[in-house]
């Protein structure tokens, strides 16, 4: 065993050793997803869907009977005008309204009916999963109607819903957030305990002891980061296998482009924890030194609130954020199944970061060390 | 294999200087300590000593001058330097929370001992130390004295030909401090230097011979019988006070 080998060898020693470290890192995610899982995958039931429409007849009739026919669906309150419509679901009186337009009956026979529909996307898992099934209804309906049509039949999604939310309708949804979700945890993991872990060995003492030795500032880096990288990678598989069969979150694109990126993410956070670590003598301060630059990028990554609908000056600087790239690839990955090709911009961004921050971090190691 | 010295000196400063700021830690400190010598390095608290310490291990850069360990100077041959000594910090440099065994076995791995060797070292220097038994501890659970006799252990690992101790037996009762002379003057004899600081002034009488620092600069510097005499001091404890006050 070389002495990399021994370094490694003996921070897992310590970290497994340590309970609170054991806690830290294996019931972290799992209360995470428990409380997440909660929000995420509750049963709908008894949504009161509300009809607006100014021209009833039998065809929108028919419709709205197929959805509240359903047991995730019972009547709301009926509405006469769209400003009603906002009010009922504001006041918390009805969950969703379905607009009929005027003319469903020829646009349905041209194959394009389009339906308007509020909800209120404060919990947009559950407006989400509600969109969903209605549309499922809808369609099922539709293609029934359309079989007792004769002449030209309405094509494939003869209605579609197009939603208008009303509340909130900036807010991240929650399938957008589980990938995200994933990102914190490997974040907080790396750089906290990096930073974390070389302060404390300042803190001991053991630090003069290491660096009076033959070790080089290299082995010394790597020796601090390949165990937390190596339980990065431990929490990204919990963490997505999570993902999968507890959110029935589908992962769309590529596994190894999924770790791949995680890698070049993990540059970021071992270097930034690495470097806090030189700025502080104490735990305390490289705690609040990693939370200090954590709270920011989690702001400016787009984990709350989509990076489109920031303020100009805002966007500009989420592209010193290498939270920002690595939440847009892993969403991308996640639910659209993108590429390396789909990704190309934010993963060069990512790779710029990080080979910028480990290596700014192994110069003042270097330099300190010295 | 014997640890050896190339040239007759094991510890060379020639106007070894260390800032902070506009304060002054170690002043122009020269001083050449004999291969095979216990060298007791006194002085008061905050006199200096630590610091100087750490710019001879290569730890702390000088603000100027040079110094030499093993005839190597410092300032280029910091890497060659760090196989050739052995560091005691002032504070306890183990790691509480492995086992007395495993804090041998990593203290060797990253001086490049391999496994095998480690082995026989770690048995050898328990052995040596009086700590068999306690191979398996956790190194938290040591009493002072046992977990001082075990940094010297680390210390010894890779057989340094040079030995820094800073205030080796602070806190411990005079029965553990006796013991742990009694490996200094083990390892001495076998040609190691030891260069060692201490506040205690029957520690002092023990090295063959010592200099006192104060405020950076060494005020006195002979064996400790020569200063004794020639500042007309009954004891150590009466030529530090005479020394360190004036
Ligand atoms: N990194 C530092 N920055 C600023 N001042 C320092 C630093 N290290 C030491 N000093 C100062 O230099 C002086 C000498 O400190 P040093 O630790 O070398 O003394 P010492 O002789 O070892 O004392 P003691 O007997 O208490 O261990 C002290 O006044 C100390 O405050
Ligand atoms: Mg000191």
């Amino acid at each position: 065993m070389g002495p990399l080998a021994r370094l490694v060898q003996k921070e897992f020693r310590q970290i497994f050793r340590d309970p609170l470290m054991v806690r830290l890192i294996f019931l972290m995610p799992i209360i995470q997803l428990f409380v997440l899982g909660h929000a995420v995958s509750l049963d709908l039931k008894g949504v009161r869907v509300s009809v607006l429409d100014p021209v009833p007849g039998p065809l929108s009739r028919r419709l709205s009977q197929a959805v509240w026919e359903t047991e995730t669906f019972t009547p709301g309150p009926p509405v006469a005008t769209p400003s009603q419509a906002e009010d009922l679901l504001v006041q918390g009186r009805t969950d969703l309204v379905l607009h009929f337009p005027v003319d469903l009956e020829r646009r349905m026979r041209q194959g394009n009916g389009v339906l308007g529909i509020n909800l209120d996307g404060r919990n947009s898992a559950q407006a989400g999963q509600a969109l969903a099934q209605v549309q499922a209804v809808l369609n099922l309906e539709a293609a029934r109607l359309a079989s007792g049509w004769k002449g030209q039949a309405p094509r494939p999604g003869g209605v579609t819903l197009q939603p208008l939310y009303l509340y909130n309708p900036e807010l991240v949804s929650r399938y957008q957030m589980v990938p995200a979700i994933t990102i914190l945890l490997i974040t907080i993991i790396s750089a906290m305990l990096t930073g974390m872990s070389v302060v404390r060995e300042k803190e001991l003492g053991t630090l003069e002891q290491l660096l009076v030795s033959p070790l080089t500032s290299r082995q010394l880096v790597l020796g601090k980061t390949i165990p937390l990288a190596i339980l990065s990678f431990g929490e990204l598989a919990v963490a997505t296998l999570a993902a999968i069969l507890v959110f029935r979150l589908p992962l769309e694109g590529s596994v190894l482009l999924l770790s791949g990126a995680v890698f070049l993410y993990l540059l970021v956070t071992l270097g930034g924890g690495l470097l806090a670590s030189t700025v502080s003598s104490t735990q305390q301060q490289a705690i609040f030194t990693v939370w200090f630059f954590l709270v920011f990028s989690i702001l400016l990554s787009g984990f709350f609130f989509p990076v489109a609908n920031m303020p100009q000056a805002l966007r500009w600087l989420t592209w010193m954020n290498p939270m920002r790239f690595i939440i847009e690839i892993v969403r991308g990955i996640y639910l659209k199944g993108s590429g390396p090709a789909d990704l190309a911009l934010p993963l060069g961004m990512l790779a710029a970061h990080g080979v910028g921050v480990f290596s700014l971090a192994l110069w003042r190691f270097r330099k300190r060390v010295a | 294999m014997r640890p050896t010295t190339e040239s007759g000196l094991a510890v060379r400063a020639h106007h070894l200087s260390r800032r902070f700021g506009d304060f002054t830690a170690v002043d122009s400190l020269d001083l050449d300590v004999e291969a095979g010598e216990i060298f007791g390095f006194l002085g008061a608290n905050g006199a200096g000593k630590t610091t100087a310490i750490r710019m001879l291990c290569g730890l702390l850069a000088p603000s100027a001058g040079e110094a030499w360990v093993d005839g190597l100077p410092i300032s280029t041959h910091g890497e060659a330097v760090k196989r050739r000594i052995g560091y005691m910090s002032q504070r306890f440099g183990l790691y509480d929370d492995l086992r007395v065994g495993e804090n041998l076995e990593f203290y060797g791995g990253i001086y490049g001992l391999d496994s095998a060797a480690i082995k026989a070292r770690r048995g050898e220097l328990l052995e040596r130390l009086d700590l068999s038994q306690a191979l398996d501890r956790p190194t938290g659970s040591l009493p002072l004295g046992y977990k001082q006799r075990l940094a010297l252990g680390v210390a010894l690992l890779h057989r340094p030909p040079i030995l820094f101790l800073d205030e080796p037996t602070g806190g411990v009762d005079p029965v553990a401090r006796r013991a742990f002379w009694d490996l200094i003057y083990e390892v001495a004899a076998e040609g190691t230097t030891v260069f060692v600081t201490t506040h205690y002034m029957d520690e002092a009488e023990y090295c063959g011979r010592v200099s006192i620092m104060v405020a950076g600069r060494i005020q006195a510097l002979g064996t400790p019988a020569s200063l004794k005499a020639e500042h007309g001091a009954r004891d150590m404890q009466d030529l530090f006070l005479k020394v360190v006050g004036t």
